[in-house]
């Protein structure tokens, strides 16, 4: 991610807007310098951290656009792989054994007999090691002295540029205190990316989707707070994961001594670098799936079958179950969750949920191969239904016309 | 299946109860948030008598041994007695000198329980490691920036505290923040209010009155109690007197140099001659000069120009020559050697052999490297900014200053803390500047309030 000082030059305010000066994608400079930066940092593999920002300040010369040109070269770096390099000794251990007797100095003299050079023939013949092995080792432990083992991505001029946009808008997220959206799909990516960077959320549902208020735990507690910004800043490629979505963010930047709003919807020209989860979880959905397509299917019978459109609300957790049955003209719903085979815990906590939602349009589609006893299942709101392969369509249907509402 | 009985849970510097839902309110300080009832950590120790499992605490007992040869002054166990008395909660108050530190490692082997300290900067962070770990004689941890290592004795900076706080905040049941007074900042009285340690102890030599704590943010009494213990500097001992002289000596810059050093100026003059930045910018004018650099080329070049000047002078020939020669002189001497470049001091390390100490210095080798040169194996260091206020530096005879900042504040304090005079002889700070160079005018600002000592 970019530092403050990096993205600050490009964040602008109008009014109480954040505006955010994204570079142009298609501009012949600009691609140049990507293009540039990116054959420049390919040359550093086997060199040094310390050699690389060499480079970049050369290449900058007085441009000066440099923030922005340092900000493209972090954003190649970050995507790299930086080690220690290899040394014939520990570099503590040798600073400890080089530095026990005192200064040297390059002349000997009456009262320093011994001059550098000397000092470090002795020693590296002490330590059996080469001389120049030994002072290549003496500060190796500094991290300008990391090296280079992978470029990382086979970056384009655009990908580069696409990526550094986002990095600046992802940065303007640091300095916020409280971020809210409007979601319409992709709900378990964005739950799934929620819960991994520790985020508190609170959410309604709205026509077609959901509000969602961003924050940590404290939050609530103290006026604005921009503790959670960095977390904040993580998840946006999570939310760039949707078809459709717009946010709104409270952002405090001392430089403009106010609070600003800063917004943002799905129309920005911005990719994410995240995965989107497969369109199943498991086989036993996708079977699940293709069996009601070859059977009910497109214009056949009363139901529509989707996937996870629906986000039961628990508190300060979700639960997503993996289809929903809309009736064709009634609008009747009725939520299916298909029980495969898992680990005992994540059972326990399933069913957890699934008590706690107390929806009895939730239907349970249990594999009987899961180590599942019925008296486990006894206070399941909705139905419970076990198979012992494949769920027969015909029987989840009629629990359908059961349960919908 | 049983209902699983209510839990109470530390989650990000906050209490939650699971399970128990909105229509049972468990009674104040509890908030119903997000589909729970919540509070801040810090009421921890004052909740309610609640029917739950309580999962907070995590700390733990240390039953390490003081080894610390030290006798404590009598205000200093006074201090202590009146931090328990009041229920190991509130703040002691005494003069810079009077041995704070001290005193939290009496408390902290008193309450026999893990504790965390919150220190301003990391240079103190570094002295709080080195100071516990020698008189409790167990392994400390430090959590900043560079380290991240969570012991039941651990070291962080306010800056990092929220962070730590937020995962490993119910691990320590003692909490002490060094030099207190800067606690009502925005974002660092958060960390004691997600904190659930009972006892809390604040130090400083300067509790802020209540205007200082005006915005109504936080203040000092709510979260960390009141004072409980206060000592004036004319309560305790007389002032130290200056125990070293200057010496100034200044180097000429070589041909070279100097013919850079010309052409460098003259780019850089050249632009605030014509902008006038310091007299519409006052103090502020690198930080415009900063801004302007970014759309403007005069300005980029100018601070291009800068940076060579400072890269130049920091580590021109004549000045490590001269370094050489004191260093010989003064060999059988404690030197420490001073300059605010840091690619100067590994150069120095290198040329000579000796000992650098930087912001990359990890906590443990600092702590080695400090002890070993106040055992005098070490017979010199270099180093950039990092001794500075209210660090303990150990005792030198020698300091050599290249270059050096222009905060009079940082220079006087760093070095009337290094310096001490043994028997008749003062100790001796050499300060090298470049002769005709700004180095002059930087040094110059220095001197008013240098004569001062």
């Amino acid at each position: 991610m970019l530092t403050g000082d990096l993205a600050r030059p490009r964040l602008k305010r109008r009014g109480d807007q954040l505006l955010i000066d994204s570079l142009p994608v298609d501009h012949a400079r600009w691609r140049r310098t990507a293009a540039d930066l990116i054959v420049l940092w390919r040359e550093q593999v086997g060199r040094s951290r310390d050699e690389w920002e060499e480079a970049v300040e050369r290449y900058l010369d007085d441009r000066v656009d440099y923030l922005t040109v340092r900000g493209l070269a972090k954003v190649l770096a970050d995507e790299g792989r930086f080690e220690p390099p290899a040394t014939a000794i520990d570099p503590e251990a040798l600073r400890e054994r080089l530095f026990a007797s005192g200064p040297v100095f390059e002349q000997g003299d009456l009262f320093h007999p011994q001059t550098r050079a000397e000092r470090i023939v002795a020693v590296a013949h002490e330590l059996d090691i080469d001389a120049a092995a030994m002072e290549a080792a003496l500060y190796a432990d500094r991290p300008g002295a990391q090296i280079v083992t992978d470029s990382g991505p086979d970056w384009t001029p655009e990908a580069l540029l696409t990526r550094y946009n986002l990095e600046l808008h992802r940065s303007a997220l640091y300095w916020s205190n409280r971020v809210e959206v409007h979601i319409y799909d992709t709900f378990k990516d964005f739950w799934r990316y929620l819960k991994l960077f520790k985020l508190m959320f609170e959410a309604q549902p709205i026509e077609g989707g959901y509000h969602v208020a961003l924050d940590g735990p404290i939050s609530p507690f103290v006026r604005s707070t921009t503790r959670y910004g960095r977390q904040l800043a993580a998840f946006l490629p999570a939310l760039l994961l949707c078809q459709h979505w717009q946010m709104r963010a409270t952002v405090y930047l001392s430089a403009f001594e106010r609070e600003l709003i800063y917004q943002l919807d799905h129309t920005a020209a911005l990719t994410s670098h995240f995965v989107r989860s497969g369109d199943f979880d498991s086989q036993m959905e996708a079977d699940f799936a293709a069996a009601f397509q070859e059977k009910l299917g497109d214009e056949r019978g009363q139901w529509r079958l989707t996937r996870e459109d629906e986000v039961v609300l628990l508190g300060d957790t979700v639960m997503i179950p993996d289809f929903a049955f809309t009736h064709k003209t009634d609008g009747r719903r009725a939520l299916v969750e298909i029980v495969g085979f898992w680990h005992p815990e994540y059972l326990r906590r399933k069913l957890e949920k699934v008590r706690s939602a107390g929806r009895d349009d939730l239907i349970l589609l249990v594999y009987e191969s899961v180590n599942l006893s019925a008296d486990q299942l006894r206070d399941v709101p909705g139905e419970v239904l076990y198979f012992a392969g494949k769920p027969v369509i015909k029987q989840v249907l009629a629990a359908v016309e059961r349960c919908a509402r | 299946m049983q209902p699983m009985s209510d839990t109470l849970s530390f989650q990000g510097g906050t209490l939650v109860i699971s399970q128990r839902p909105q229509s049972d309110p468990p009674g104040a300080p509890f908030q119903w948030i997000k589909g729970r009832w919540r509070c801040e950590g810090y009421h921890y120790p004052s909740l309610p008598r609640l029917d739950l499992r309580d999962t907070v605490p995590r700390w733990q007992r240390l039953d390490c041994m003081l080894d610390d040869t030290h006798q404590p002054h009598d205000y200093q166990q006074e201090a202590v007695a009146a931090w328990e008395q009041a229920g190991r909660r509130g703040s002691i108050v005494l003069p810079t000198g009077a041995g704070k530190t001290f005193v939290a490692i009496q408390a902290i082997h008193r309450a026999n329980r893990s504790t965390l300290v919150v220190a301003p900067t990391i240079d103190l962070l570094h002295q709080w490691y080195a100071r516990l770990g020698n008189a409790l004689n167990i392994e400390i941890g430090v959590y900043y920036g560079g380290e991240k290592i969570v012991l039941p004795v651990t070291v962080t900076t306010y800056h990092s505290a929220g962070d730590l706080i937020a995962r490993h905040g119910n691990q320590f049941k003692l909490l002490i923040f060094d030099e207190v007074h800067h606690l009502p900042a925005p974002s660092w009285g958060e960390t004691a209010l997600m904190s659930p340690s009972p006892f809390r102890l604040g130090l400083t030599a300067t509790y802020p009155d209540d205007e200082e704590m005006g915005d109504g943010r936080w203040q000092i009494d709510e979260l960390i109690g009141p004072i409980v213990y206060q000592k004036r500097v004319s309560d305790l001992v007389g002032k130290r007197l200056a125990e070293y002289r200057t010496e100034r000596i200044r180097i000429n810059l070589t041909d070279d140099e100097r013919q850079q050093y010309e052409a460098d100026f003259a780019i850089y003059a050249g632009f605030f001659r014509a902008r006038h930045l310091r007299e519409t910018h006052g103090a502020g004018w690198l930080r415009e000069l900063t801004r302007l650099s970014a759309f403007e080329r005069e300005a980029r070049a100018a601070l291009l120009a800068r940076h060579r000047i400072l890269r130049l002078l920091a580590g021109c020939a004549g000045k490590l020559a001269a370094l050489e020669k004191l260093l010989r002189e003064n060999i059988h001497e404690q030197i420490l050697v001073f300059t605010e470049s840091n690619d100067t001091v590994y150069t120095i390390s290198r040329r000579h052999l000796i000992p650098a100490l930087t912001h990359e210095t990890k906590a443990a080798e600092r702590k080695r490297l400090l002890e070993a040169f106040r055992r005098g194996e070490y017979p010199a260091i270099v180093t950039s900014k990092v001794l500075n206020e209210g660090i303990d530096v150990p005792e030198a005879k020698i300091a050599i200053v290249l270059g050096g900042t222009s905060s009079a504040r940082e220079y006087i304090q760093r070095l009337g803390r290094v310096l001490r005079k043994t028997g008749s002889r003062k100790a001796v700070l050499y300060e090298v500047i470049a002769r005709d160079t700004v180095d002059e005018g930087r040094a110059q600002r220095r001197r008013p309030k240098a004569r001062a000592l």
